[in-house]
């Protein structure tokens, strides 16, 4: 669990969690991460921790961001499952039991999905449903709301993959692309009590850029030239429309000097593009080869249910 | 890189335990550019305010490729001083970020003082340096206040450090003044190279550690710092947006890539589809008299292809990403 001076809401979400857990059967840790906080957050994480041996505390040195907590987070980790929770008490521990035991219906990750979110519309619910409308149907995973921290899924999944960027965000769809079984479950949401919220406005365009990425990766990134391949194809169509269309220009053989060239680049214009993707494609299967992120299991193609 | 250290560097007082230095308190980084530094000024002002707080300190100077009159005074001040001065040279110039990458290998100290070669600010306000590091700070950088150099100067600066502030996302206000004082473990997480010694606040800050300003006494420019050529400006410009480059989007280029070339693209897309909306009312204006047409093609596909090169870039670092890890754990409370 990220914490970004978040001293406010610690100690209830402690004891809610606390609470939630124990009633719970298996056990447990909690794991907090404190991301270079500058408020009192890391005092207060003491003082839960005290005489606790289930609460471990994980201090970065500095600020690194929500994913780099996780990812911390997660790499420490000693439990078979993993449940990530925002620091922030809009997530409702009470939901964990739920997800944890949807796992065991024969799932890898099981998302949370803030069917009725408290927030802003405009700033943050509109981009929010565009994304996850474009995330459902590049990726193939539909899953409404890949945005929602609160999700539990296996250890396994995360094998020696790094996080890093922004990708906590898109989780479920990395996770699909390495072969998965994704679903989601309807989780409660609060609206924000202690702190402010640390999203600004700047990330709505961001989404759509991010989706190119994470599409590429969960489904590509064995095969980069594919990708670039399918970026090229109209441009290939575009340029083969053009030669289709105006043979006799093309040729230099048209009514008006002006209309030639306009075809010689018409034609020309789109097939550079194409060929420049392809050429990038090939870049990018080399970086692939060159490194070792596939040969060492990145893959969860068996994974099974109790294996 | 051909590293000479000279032997006043490594035989020093005895104060080795097991053939190794004795850690001090802090350790001044001096890198030499020039040969008519004033080391002596520095060393004594400095270790003067240094022995007055009761730390004890080492300086190690950093010959950038810089013989003659600057190196004999050393060899003095390392005779007068053996086990306080140590001294590195290099065979040609590598600039002061490698001057510090190299010094960092044998620092003995927690705390860094960088410094250039000439008393910029009052020695005594070192003292503030040091005791912000002591509250807590990871860096601390000066701010040169009141300025007592040449008002043109003053203005280029000022216009340097507003375009920095913008470009670099960080709230620095005099990156010309390179003494500051930082965490050694803060140095050894940052790559050290080209222009990175001069942007070192703004990068540190971007990193997510801790860094202060602090207001300095000006002391003297050396030298007659004038307006630099065009040369230099060029330079300094593409060794920035490198920078600026790696340290806003290395974990995520298409940000970057993605912005240019959707803007690109986009003015292109608009331009080409407002043509063709415009031959379809207007029908005799053909799309092939319209040069503006073919601009409009030309940048889409120039924008289109900037996305390619973004995505090239997502790929690396999505191959890479575990030597480039984000975060360091400082401490773990099991």
């Amino acid at each position: 669990m990220p914490v970004f001076d978040e001293a406010g809401n610690l100690p209830q979400l402690h004891e809610e969690l606390l609470d939630v857990l124990e009633r719970a059967e298996g056990g447990f840790e909690l794991l907090y991460v404190d991301d270079g906080s500058r408020d009192q957050s890391r005092n207060v994480l003491r003082t839960l921790r005290k005489g606790d041996r289930r609460v471990r505390i994980i201090c970065l040195r500095h600020q690194s961001g929500q994913t780099a907590a996780l990812a911390a987070g997660f790499e420490q980790a000693r439990g078979e499952i993993l449940v990530p929770l925002d620091g922030d008490l809009q997530n409702d521990p009470a939901d964990i039991p739920m997800l944890v035991g949807r796992l065991d219906d024969g799932y890898d990750l099981v998302a949370g999905w803030r069917k009725d979110r408290r927030d802003a519309w405009l700033v943050r619910r509109i981009p929010s449903i565009i994304a996850n409308r474009l995330i459902s149907r590049f990726t193939g995973v539909s899953v409404h709301d890949t945005g929602c921290t609160l999700k539990a899924f296996r250890r396994s999944l995360m094998q020696d993959r790094a996080l890093y960027g922004e990708q906590h965000r898109y989780l479920p769809a990395l996770f699909a692309g390495t072969g998965a079984r994704v679903t989601e479950l309807v989780v409660h949401h609060r609206p924000r009590r202690h702190g402010k919220s640390k999203y600004g406005i700047g990330r709505t365009l961001r989404v759509l850029l991010d989706m190119l990425t994470v599409t590429m990766i969960s489904s590509f990134s064995q095969r980069p030239l594919r990708y670039f391949a399918f970026l090229a194809f109209p441009f290939f169509a575009a340029s083969l429309l053009v030669g289709v269309t105006a043979p006799q220009e093309l040729m230099g053989g048209g009514a008006e000097f002006a209309l030639d060239t306009l075809a010689v680049l018409a034609f020309m214009l789109p097939f550079m593009a194409c060929a420049y993707f392809l050429l990038l494609g090939l870049l990018a299967e080399l970086v692939v080869k060159a490194s070792d992120v596939h040969r060492s299991g990145a893959l969860n193609v068996s994974v099974g249910g109790d294996a | 890189m051909n590293v000479e250290t000279t032997p006043g560097a490594s035989e020093g007082k005895p104060e080795t335990v097991d053939g190794q230095r004795a850690p001090v308190d802090v350790s001044v980084v001096v890198p030499v550019v020039r040969a008519d530094s004033r080391l002596r000024e520095v060393v004594e002002a400095l270790g003067e305010q240094l022995k007055g707080r009761g730390q004890s300190y080492e300086f190690i100077l950093v010959f950038d490729g810089v013989a003659g009159a600057a190196w004999t005074e050393a060899e003095e001040l390392v005779a007068e001083d053996p086990g306080r001065i140590r001294r590195i040279r290099f065979q040609q110039a590598f600039g002061e970020s490698a001057c510090l990458a190299k010094a960092l290998e044998i620092v003995n100290a927690e705390v860094v003082v960088t410094s250039p070669a000439y008393l910029q600010i009052e020695a005594e306000d070192v003292g503030l340096l040091l005791d912000t590091i002591e509250e807590g700070y990871d860096l601390v950088a000066p701010v040169r206040h009141p300025r007592i150099d040449a008002f043109l100067n003053r203005v280029q600066s000022w216009a340097f450090n507003l375009v920095m502030r913008r470009v670099l996302g960080a709230p620095m206000h005099d990156l010309n003044c390179c003494f500051r004082a930082v965490r050694r473990e803060v140095l050894e997480d940052v790559t050290l190279y080209g222009d990175v010694y001069r942007f070192l606040p703004s990068i540190v800050h971007r990193t997510g550690y801790r860094v202060k300003e602090v207001r300095v006494r000006h002391r003297a420019e050396f030298g007659g710092v004038g307006l630099f050529g065009v040369g230099v400006y060029v330079r300094r410009f593409i060794d920035l947006v490198g920078v600026a480059f790696l340290s806003r989007f290395t974990m995520r280029p298409l940000r970057f890539f993605g912005a240019v070339g959707g803007a690109l693209a986009l003015i292109g897309g608009v331009v080409t589809t407002g043509l063709v909306v415009q031959r379809l009312i207007i029908p005799d204006m053909a799309l092939y008299q319209r040069p503006l047409f073919l601009l409009g093609l030309l940048l889409f596909v120039l924008g289109v292809q900037v996305i390619g090169f973004g995505l090239v870039g997502e790929i690396i670092i999505y191959t890479q990403a575990r030597n480039l890890r984000e975060y360091k754990v400082e401490k773990i409370y099991e």
